[in-house]
């Protein structure tokens, strides 16, 4: 009996201290003065205004002066043209009908009877083409647009091949192809189809590099119109 | 086995039949792959075949306009719906046009009406095909397996805390009836005259033998204990926290060959490398809605974060209703220490695996991917540096600069050019660097100075 007793403290005692060492991996580990932690400089992706259910207002309205104020352009000390058109606000609006489909909400044309997509056809790239371009230009490609509409732009990306998704275009489509620059851009810019806006990952600079690099794949090609015997009707906004 | 003059005709008959069908089959099926040429060249980046897209679903197409008496005119609607819309001769195209928002179908002029009817049977043998294999997959039970084994883990250490007092109190307890049985049963007094706690001395002098070995024991396990507290204080290796959307690195990089840079596209811009904002995330899953009854849940969390309605007619639409998503921050940098995500992606070159791992196989992100694991990855990707000091600590990063080749004076980069000009009027300087490992390092160009990393 006394011996069990002895052997069952022991027992307990180990138990407890084995179980004191086992992590939990959702928590974090003890913080010791976490200031070091909090950094008072701002950082990305850290809630100021609200550290540790505290909620500082103080700080959340300092925050506010640290975006750049609203239709303001950045200016380099450089104004020729290819610099003035990728740092201006984009001229064409979104079509009436992308709130519903795309979710653009502000800066939308009100009309549905304006087409803005029909108009930027009109849009030339503005940046002169060159090596380093096109290279830059592959090496977003790569990055942003391969994984659906694949390496040769024949709609056969890896997401595509695994069954994940499907509907992409080719670029070579005399459909596709025979689009101006500018169309590009707007699709690009705004989305197209089940394609979402990809302005929030993509400067305008970048997306005309991009678009080089595409003309590189798939160069613009005439509609061959077939005999169309109807006149085309009023034109309406395309999504 | 004789075989009758009637019977060799039947049979020859059936091998006729046989052959006959068998051609029919292969004509069919000769068909059926033109139409699915055209279909997904032509009809794919607009519409599914189960699913309203940017334009309907093409299932049960053509039993709708025969439903609305317009058998023929479906053909002339894909071909030219245009033309069909003004000529006024369709309600249902009129329909199907205001349905959509009035957004127009492209026309398709060099379709001829036999294709317009492969791709129609093509659509519809491809729809009996899923409707066959939807209910296989059913049985299956598509579950997760990812996700089962969280709960469970946690949650349950507090019981052994409560066993351990239990058991404290069963002892005590069972003690004192033995003791008031003993005073019973021998009728001596004295024993009763000591105080429990008098009795428990005795006991332990009595095995003070075994007393030492346990109290080291105790002694021993609660200073183990207390240096690993120690230790574990702001060291956060193991941290691996649930997200409010999961989110399987393997499903999105691995499977699906998404590029790291696609979603944390600030990357090679910034100093952070940024969690993709959530239209990033509707890029595909607009589409994408989820196979198993989990995956659907976790994707309509994205929907409400992204005020995306599935069930807005015809094919689903934004309401304008957002809401933030509240990730659980899994890095989190000191603040004596500068990092910059871009200084190293795009100045450096360095592959994202050399810092986070192979994320293409991880499902939920932990915050460390040991060394010996990254190690492993130079088989694969000769770039990869292989380094000895634990992950993100700083001797790890100290070392990386160490071994770290700079590309300097290839023209890429004006700063680093500008260092070659100048180490090329000081010759001496260049061999200096070269020395030892032939190379210029991160370094020798300063990777090493405090102030590059520390504020």
């Amino acid at each position: 009996m006394k011996k069990s007793f002895i052997q069952l403290v022991t027992l307990t005692t180990m138990l407890i201290a084995m179980v004191a060492c086992k992590q939990d991996p959702t928590k974090p580990g003890l913080e010791y003065m976490p200031d070091m932690y909090r950094s008072p400089a701002i950082e990305a992706y850290v809630d100021y205004g609200e550290v540790r259910g505290r909620t500082d207002n103080n700080k959340k309205r300092l925050l506010t002066a640290l975006t750049p104020p609203l239709h303001t352009i950045p200016f380099y000390g450089k104004m020729d043209s290819a610099s003035l058109a990728v740092n201006l606000p984009y001229q064409r609006l979104a079509n009436s009908a992308m709130s519903l489909s795309h979710g653009l909400f502000e800066g939308i044309e009100r009309s549905s009877e304006i087409n803005h997509y029909d108009a930027s056809a009109a849009d030339n790239n503005p940046i002169p083409s060159s090596a380093a371009v096109v290279a830059k230009g592959k090496e977003l490609y790569t990055a942003m647009c391969q994984h659906c509409h694949g390496e040769q732009g024949d709609g056969q990306g890896p997401m595509v091949k695994s069954g994940a998704y499907n509907g992409v275009p080719n670029y070579k489509d005399a459909d596709r192809a025979s689009k101006s620059d500018g169309q590009w851009f707007y699709s690009i810019y705004y989305g197209k189809g089940m394609m979402g806006a990809h302005r929030s990952l993509l400067s305008k600079e970048e997306i005309w590099s991009v678009i080089h690099y595409l003309r590189t794949i798939a160069p613009r090609v005439e509609k061959v119109e077939a005999t169309s015997p109807a006149a085309p009707a009023a034109p309406a906004p395309k999504m | 086995m004789k075989i009758s003059s009637i019977q060799q005709v039947k049979i020859v008959n059936r091998l006729r039949l046989l052959v006959l069908f068998g051609f029919l089959m292969f004509i069919q099926m000769e068909v059926f792959s033109q139409g699915k040429a055209l279909f997904e060249g032509r009809c794919n980046s607009c519409h599914q075949i189960d699913k309203n897209g940017t334009g309907p679903m093409l299932k049960g197409a053509k039993k709708r306009w025969a439903d609305a008496n317009e058998k023929d005119l479906i053909v002339e609607w894909v071909i030219n719906n245009e033309a069909l819309r003004a000529s006024k001769k369709s309600k249902r195209a009129i329909e199907i046009y205001n349905e959509y928002n009035k957004s127009p179908m492209t026309v398709f002029s060099d379709l001829t009406p036999k294709q317009v009817n492969e791709i129609l049977d093509y659509v519809d043998a491809e729809a009996a095909k899923g409707a066959a294999g939807s209910d296989k997959t059913k049985d299956k039970g598509g579950v997760n397996p990812v996700e089962e084994s969280k709960e469970g883990e946690s949650g349950s250490g507090y019981m052994w805390y409560v066993l351990a007092v239990l058991f404290v109190v069963i002892i005590l307890s069972v003690g004192g009836v033995r003791r008031q049985l003993q005073v019973a049963s021998s009728g001596n007094e004295e024993l009763n005259k000591l105080t429990y706690w008098e009795e428990i001395k005795q006991l332990l002098w009595k095995y003070r033998k075994t007393t030492a070995v346990s109290v080291l024991v105790m002694v021993l396990s609660v200073v183990v204990y207390g240096f690993n507290m120690l230790y574990s204080i702001n060291v956060m290796e193991g941290y691996q926290p649930s997200q409010p959307i999961a989110f399987p690195h393997d499903k999105h990089a691995g499977l699906n060959g998404i590029d790291c840079k696609y979603c944390h596209n600030s990357v090679a811009k910034s100093k952070s490398a940024g969690l993709p904002t959530v239209n990033v995330c509707m890029n595909c899953h607009k589409q994408i809605n989820g196979k198993t009854e989990q995956q659907q849940a976790e994707i309509s969390k994205i929907y409400a974060a992204a005020g995306w309605n599935p069930n807005i007619k015809p094919a689903g639409g934004y309401t304008g209703k957002t809401q933030p998503i509240i990730w659980n921050k899994v890095h989190v940098l000191p603040d004596h220490v500068y990092f910059n995500h871009s200084q190293h992606v795009a100045v450096g070159g360095i592959d994202c695996k050399q810092c986070h791992g192979d994320m293409t196989k991880q499902n939920q992100t932990a915050r460390v991917t040991p060394v010996s694991e990254i190690n492993k990855l130079h088989d694969e990707d000769d770039k990869i540096i292989q380094l000895t000091k634990p992950t993100l600590t700083m001797g790890w990063c100290i070392e990386c600069h160490g071994k770290k080749k700079v590309e300097i004076g290839n023209g890429k980069n004006g700063y680093y050019d500008q260092i070659h000009s100048r180490l090329m009027k000081n010759k001496a300087l260049y061999k200096e660097y070269l020395k030892g490992d032939q190379k210029i390092t991160a370094s020798e160009l300063g990777g090493w100075e405090c102030a590059k990393c520390h504020y």
